[in-house]
């Protein structure tokens, strides 16, 4: 087989989308990278050294890193199971389950924020349930704690996890679970040795999205913990509109891109090692 | 070359062209202020009280028509920017904040007694940067409560700090310019007089450290902060402004608003004519009329505002007792970055 292939033109269809995204989304990249490390004019690794060099900064990162690590963790926990559930459903209750992950997508974030502000309040369901089931003695304050973050954010990202998993899921061949299921393998091992590696490219993705978006959410962590927590992406909204420092906030944005883009690259390595990564 | 130099002509031609294209376009704004028009660029929740109140005054007395464009102060100085040499608004009602950024630009025309008579009259501190803009109203900060949850209004800016209030305390962020008096209120605390806690913060910063506890959260977005004061989840706002907090208790929301002891910070509504604008003399009458006795009495009461004219008396619910700080905004400009880097490091977490 040749690696080259000869030139297709349905690929030409592409050009307004690619052509689009350079302008929009490439050219303004560019710049912010370009400004990130030009200092008085001059190219220079100044602000990153000088970034680097503060402790602050190095707590922005950890909250960064932990609240997107743990909305993802979340997401992935609930969203395996509701993206196999749509898999097996069937008639109504699929479309049940279709409309209950995909209707919230609708719903503004601030509505959602301002929405979790009553459940998770002193007086709110939360707090009901877990006095009036023992596990808590008195009501305990979950409104801008890291755990209210994460819950919100969870909320807000959860159907970018089960979407990419539940469109592989529905294309592995029912039958090779059946085959497993005749050479003897019991349920649990037929999902760990077939269904798990197979959706591995799903769960990928799923991470790929939802770790990217919780990384670098800005609207959801000042609603939802406020001016307390800082991350790179309010540290660098706070940059450019309030501090008026622009070196500062191309190189925290910079800094949120690198990262992510390394965490996505990671796992889709890792999820190939493992063996399920086409 | 000479290719080179054929195209001249043709430039200038276009140069005429753009000159007499500006000119027709100019021509309507010429013919309107011969018709007595005056163009007032203010924020957009100004827009009733000043059709409702400001524009049937001045139009009676001068003859005048008042066009008013709401929006939001920031966007104002923007339109004065690009305008610049050709301003179309004369007169522009904007923060304290965004007038010193229009001042070093250029943009303002100062007031003098000679064309604004009302001015010696309004009280110390209301004119700023020699005279370039001056305040009309002040909406005052002070601490708003739950009077549901708290039967006894709280009386000074030191309750905020008593350790029974844990997790119940909403500030706002050092990013919100109500904000920013907590650093001054927390070093008079500390015993630092007004003054000096706007020069040297050190003492507030070291103070508002120890309300940590006590926070619920810092927040940047006001109308959240207040829906969880209204539902009992916080039970102070500190400080909170006049203009938003009696405006919701109006409203029916069980919340007030209280004055501390130690008094109340004025925030900064003013008022400015615009450089090489049209109709200068009905630009300075109409600020004029603005820090005047009669206007300012009637738009005291229904914004939750201060005058600043002296002869105006303390709106409802302020006590002729009550001390009223003002804020050296200059100060504020040159620190504020300082400032927002030192409280992310310090009230973090």
């Amino acid at each position: 087989m040749s690696t080259l292939r000869r030139f297709d033109p349905v690929l030409l269809l592409a050009v307004p989308a690619v052509a689009y995204l350079a302008l929009i989304y490439g050219a303004p990249l560019l710049m912010l990278l370009g400004r990130s490390v030009l200092s008085d004019g001059t190219p220079s690794l100044a602000p990153f050294i000088g970034f680097f060099g503060d402790a602050f900064n190095w707590a922005v990162i950890g909250n960064t890193l932990r609240i997107a690590l743990l909305v993802t963790l979340v997401c992935l926990v609930i969203g395996y199971p509701t993206a196999l559930a749509l898999t097996r459903a069937r008639g109504a209750v699929q479309i049940l389950i279709l409309i209950a992950i995909i209707l919230p997508l609708s719903v503004g974030v601030v509505v959602k924020a301002f929405a979790w502000q009553i459940v998770l309040r002193r007086d709110g369901v939360v707090s009901q349930f877990m006095i009036g089931t023992g596990l808590w003695d008195e009501p305990q304050r979950l409104l801008f704690t890291e755990a209210g973050l994460v819950i919100g954010a969870a909320n807000v990202f959860v159907p970018f996890m089960i979407l990419p998993i539940y469109s592989v899921l529905k294309l592995i061949d029912p039958r090779l679970g059946e085959a497993a299921a005749t050479l003897g393998a019991s349920p649990v091992r037929r999902f760990f040795t077939v269904a798990l590696p197979l959706s591995l490219p799903g769960i990928v993705t799923g991470i790929a999205f939802v770790f990217s978006m919780a990384a670098s959410m800005y609207v959801i962590p000042s609603l939802l913990i406020g001016d307390r927590f800082q991350t790179l992406a309010t540290l660098t909204g706070r940059s450019f509109l309030f501090m008026r420092n622009e070196q500062l906030g191309s190189t925290t944005a910079v800094v949120l891109l690198v990262l992510t883009v390394a965490i996505v690259m990671l796992s889709a390595t890792l999820s190939k090692r493992l063996g399920g990564g086409t | 070359m000479d290719k080179l130099q054929s195209t001249r002509p043709g430039r200038r031609a276009v140069l005429r062209a753009g000159a007499g294209l500006v000119t027709l376009l100019a021509a309507p704004a010429v013919a309107r202020g011969q018709a007595k028009e005056l163009v007032v660029g203010g924020a957009a929740g100004h827009k009733p009280w000043v059709e409702a109140t400001v524009a049937p005054l001045f139009e009676k007395k001068y003859g005048a028509k008042i066009i008013f464009e709401g929006t939001r102060s920031l966007v104002n100085l923007e339109k004065m920017q690009k305008n610049k040499g050709k301003q179309y608004m004369s007169v522009v009602q904007m923060d304290d904040p965004v007038m010193i950024l229009a001042v070093k630009e250029g943009l303002l025309e100062p007031l003098t007694a000679a064309k604004a008579s009302n001015l010696p009259d309004l009280l110390p501190g209301s004119t700023h940067m020699d005279g370039m803009w001056a305040n009309y109203l002040q909406p005052w900060l002070g601490v708003a409560y739950n009077s549901k949850v708290m039967k006894t209004p709280p009386t000074s800016w030191a309750d905020i700090f008593d350790a029974k209030y844990k997790g119940r305390i909403i500030i706002p962020s050092l990013q919100n310019t109500e904000g920013l008096p907590n650093l001054f209120a927390a070093g008079m605390l500390a015993g630092v007089s007004v003054a000096d806690a706007q020069k040297d913060t050190d003492a507030g910063f070291k103070k508002l450290a120890t309300l940590k506890p006590n926070l619920l959260t810092i927040y940047t977005q006001q109308p959240q902060a207040f829906n969880l004061l209204e539902q009992g989840e916080a039970y102070m706002i500190a400080p909170a402004m006049s203009s938003y907090a009696l405006e919701r208790k109006a409203a029916g929301a069980p919340i007030d608003l209280a004055a501390p002891k130690e008094g109340v910070f004025a925030m900064p509504s003013g008022i400015a004519v615009i450089k090489d604008s049209p109709n200068q003399e009905l630009a300075f009458a109409y600020v004029n009329e603005m820090l005047g006795v009669e206007l300012q009495s009637k738009l005291a009461g229904p914004t939750f505002s201060l005058a600043t004219n002296k002869v105006v008396p303390r709106p409802a619910g302020l006590s002729t007792d009550v001390r009223i700080h003002q804020i050296d905004w200059a100060n504020v400009a040159a620190k504020r970055t300082e400032w927002v880097t030192r409280w992310d490091r310090e009230m973090a977490r």
